[in-house]
């Protein structure tokens, strides 16, 4: 497709990290590649992050003043970005903009905006929502107003399409029967991927003991109760057996204290906060991977184990099913009996050799690469951009289908925000608005980097 | 919701990590939501049994329009305070035989251990009651009369919301903690209304009967709803009609409304919920978090 300009809008990107930083960024790196310009914008972060900073490879971000309330996420204000995005968008020439993560308000914002510029939608939903307690009702209200308006929506598994279906309500009155709804049909299922060559295994040398790698933050939600009820049975069926638990949390304590009162000091070591650049030196000590979330979108820290070469032990939960085939991991029941069951399991095909580390890395990096995802995405944005812009009368009418309360409450949000654009449109015209024409040059960053390296070579 | 179309390719799969031909917006028509369910575990409700469980709460609330009542007349001096010291004692052994007798059955083996065991705290409650009535009496003498009648109104407002209306004697366990709150505002309404009498021993009687009408009846309504619900509608119709009788002498409207509360409650509410009932809807998926079953 032809080159255009994509703005990827989120509250979670880099310097925070997590599974949606990591995503925005690997995707923005390969649509760059594909000759695409791409610049993320975010809301900045304490001390001094802020205004406009490069990542490799010319990746630009902006850090938009706004404070985050809790766990990097901003309050959803709807109308004060507009300034700043319209200012943005209008400067870089987007063509598409990008939101991520459903809590991020940013990104609605960002949603509700781009129509008034001409910009079209595309949103990526990376976690799974229940629907019955009060957190859920109301960011899956907020987030029903936005998806009424967008023109994509991506999801990463399967399970998490259903779920982003239902919440957002992505039904539409069928063409040929009126009286029916059916799935819109701008609804993706793009997988999350893998840098392959960053998780390559380590060969290790034979031995008797095997060592069960835990790698998460240790939260509830990723069910640390099962670990803690399991560890000790695994390490008294099984006296050849070690673990290694990486990760911080508030479960922490309950994790000392039971290895404290089964005397398995020497049998469970305990890491602490891992750095992402460590997991990989952390995955080789192992040769299973144990995982017993509650809940998983996509369970990228499955992927990555089972691409370092471990065998992988899994809560059947979320997405989890879809991610690998079934020989190379084994799926438990989230009770206590089910998961020692499978542990063991996967301790007799380890024992008995029937898992190969190198062969399981090179299946891992035939099924996920992201210049796969980069072009599939390539393709959600061409069919967004193919179809015609929606009306302002049938964002409306959309919008007003939302319920009788929450419509007429998104109606006048949307129509505020259009007399908000107008006083924007006299205050500041966009005549009086500097073009970026400065763009990432390669030549000068190799040069820079050249003369980088000669300085170093010279004071030697 | 989403029509059916029952042909779906043999080659189309669930999972991720395949490279198929279809495109990424493939909505497979029948694997799709097939996970999905709706209303898992739902127990439709009939009529008559919800009359008998709300009746715990017209119970509570007749106890309290007797209280109510009660008060009054002492204030009036048209009943003497002597005589309801008298009902409470008489209220008390009747409550305390009728707790024995509907016992659960495991616990009766050390039963007549027991009876001196209660006895013991209860004189001592008594005591304790007459010794502090004095200083109950003039305990909020400095407040005017106003603020009482608000306070007390909003403390037994307070205690009717709280108050377990649960069927289950939970065994061993602590009592919930609303139910606690419950107790505890309807003895600080009644310590607040016995200040503004004018005698020791009316002031006396006065939370006598409160410790029976809502410490103690509480405990005995759970053992008597579990035991026969010709007994359990006939305390309740009984509480009722006494409530109803009490206040009819004091006001007319008041009388009124109650009655209209009451029946509101017992026999319009359960329909209310019923009908109800055909609004939920619960979701339920592979998505929702999954609780963990630790032994």
């Amino acid at each position: 497709m032809e080159p255009i300009s994509i703005a990827m809008i989120s509250d979670f990107f880099h310097p925070a990290v997590g599974g949606v930083e990591n995503h925005i960024y690997m995707l923005s790196a390969n649509l760059i590649k594909r000759g695409h310009k791409v610049i993320v914008i975010t809301h900045s972060h304490a001390p001094d992050r802020v205004g406009i900073r490069w990542l490799l490879p010319s990746l630009k971000v902006y850090y938009i003043p706004f404070l985050p309330i809790a766990s990097s996420a901003t309050l959803p204000n709807f109308l004060t970005s507009l300034p700043y995005l319209r200012t943005i968008f209008l400067r870089e020439h987007i063509h598409l903009i990008h939101a991520h993560a459903s809590l991020s308000s940013i990104g609605h914002e960002g949603i509700l905006h781009s129509h008034l510029m001409g910009i079209r939608t595309v949103f990526t939903d990376h976690s799974l929502f229940g629907f019955d307690d009060a957190a859920s009702i109301l960011t899956n209200k907020l987030m029903v107003g936005t998806l009424k308006n967008v023109d994509a929506v991506i999801c990463v598994s399967h399970t998490g399409r259903e779920n982003t279906v239902l919440r957002g309500q992505l039904f539409e009155r069928s063409e040929e029967r009126p009286d029916e709804l059916e799935l819109r049909k701008s609804v993706y299922v793009i997988p999350n991927s893998l840098v392959a060559e960053q998780f390559k295994p380590c060969v290790q040398p034979v031995t008797d003991t095997i060592t069960i790698v835990f790698l998460s933050r240790l939260v509830y939600r990723k069910g640390i109760d099962l670990l803690v009820a399991t560890a000790p049975k695994i390490c008294a069926l099984f006296p050849n057996v070690n673990f290694v638990v990486g990760g911080d949390g508030p479960k922490l304590i309950e994790l000392l204290q039971m290895r404290e009162k089964y005397l398995l000091q020497d049998r469970i070591e305990i890491l602490g906060p891992i750095r992402h650049k460590d997991v990989l030196s952390v995955l080789s000590r192992g040769s299973i991977y144990m995982n017993t979330s509650l809940t998983e979108s996509f369970g990228i820290a499955i992927l990555e184990a089972a691409c370092a070469g471990l065998y992988v032990v899994s809560t059947r939960v979320g997405g989890v099913p879809e991610i690998l085939p079934e020989d190379m991991i084994s799926f438990a029941k989230p009770e206590e009996g089910d998961v020692v069951r499978a542990i063991s399991e996967a301790i007799h095909i380890v024992q008995n050799g029937k898992h190969d580390p190198i062969h399981a890395h090179e299946r891992v990096k035939n099924f996920y690469n992201w210049e796969d995802v980069a072009s599939r995405t390539e393709k959600v944005y061409d069919a967004v951009l193919k179809t015609p812009q929606m009306e302002l009368m049938e964002r409306i009418r959309r919008t007003m289908d939302l319920g009788p309360f929450a419509g007429p409450i998104y109606t006048i949000i949307l129509l505020v925000d259009c007399v908000f654009f107008l006083f924007l449109e006299w205050w500041m015209p966009r005549e009086s608005l500097h073009d970026v024409h400065h763009h990432w040059d390669p030549e000068v960053f190799k040069e820079l980097m050249e003369e980088e390296e000669r300085r170093k070579t010279t004071v030697h | 919701m989403i029509q059916q179309d029952m042909h779906e390719p043999d080659d189309w799969e669930k999972v991720l990590w395949k490279h198929h031909a279809y495109p990424d917006n493939y909505v497979p028509r029948r694997s799709f939501l097939a996970s999905l369910q709706r209303n898992p575990n739902f127990r439709p409700y009939t009529y008559w049994p919800l009359v008998i469980l709300s009746c715990s709460i017209t119970q509570h609330l007749a106890v309290i329009f007797i209280f109510l009542p009660v008060f009054v007349r002492l204030k009036e001096h048209t009943l003497d305070p002597r005589s309801l010291v008298c009902i409470s004692v008489l209220c008390f052994f009747l409550g305390y035989v009728f707790w024995n007798v509907f016992k659960i059955p495991e616990e009766a083996t050390d039963r007549h251990v027991n009876h001196l065991k209660i006895l013991k705290p209860s004189i001592m409650m008594f005591l304790a009651l007459m010794s502090l009535s004095p200083v109950l009496r003039t305990l909020t003498a400095a407040t005017s009369s106003d603020s009482i009648w608000a306070l007390s109104a909003v403390l037994f407002i307070l205690n009717a919301l709280l108050a377990d209306y649960t069927v289950t004697e939970v065994q061993g366990a602590h009592e919930g903690l609303s139910s606690v709150l419950s107790m505890n505002a309807a003895v600080s309404a009644s310590v607040v209304l016995a200040s503004r009498l004018t005698t020791d021993v009316s002031v006396f009687a006065l939370m006598l009967f409160s410790i029976q009408s809502f410490a103690l009846f509480p405990m005995l309504r759970r053992r008597l709803q579990s035991s026969s619900i010709a007994l359990w509608l006939s305390v309740t119709i009984g509480l009722s009609i006494l409530a109803v009788w009490l206040v009819s002498d004091l006001s007319r409207m008041v009388m009124w409304l109650y009655v209209a509360a009451l029946l509101f409650i017992t026999l319009i509410a359960p329909a209310v919920l019923i009908w109800a009932q055909r609004y939920k809807n619960i979701i339920r998926g592979p998505w929702d978090v999954a609780v963990p079953k630790v032994n």
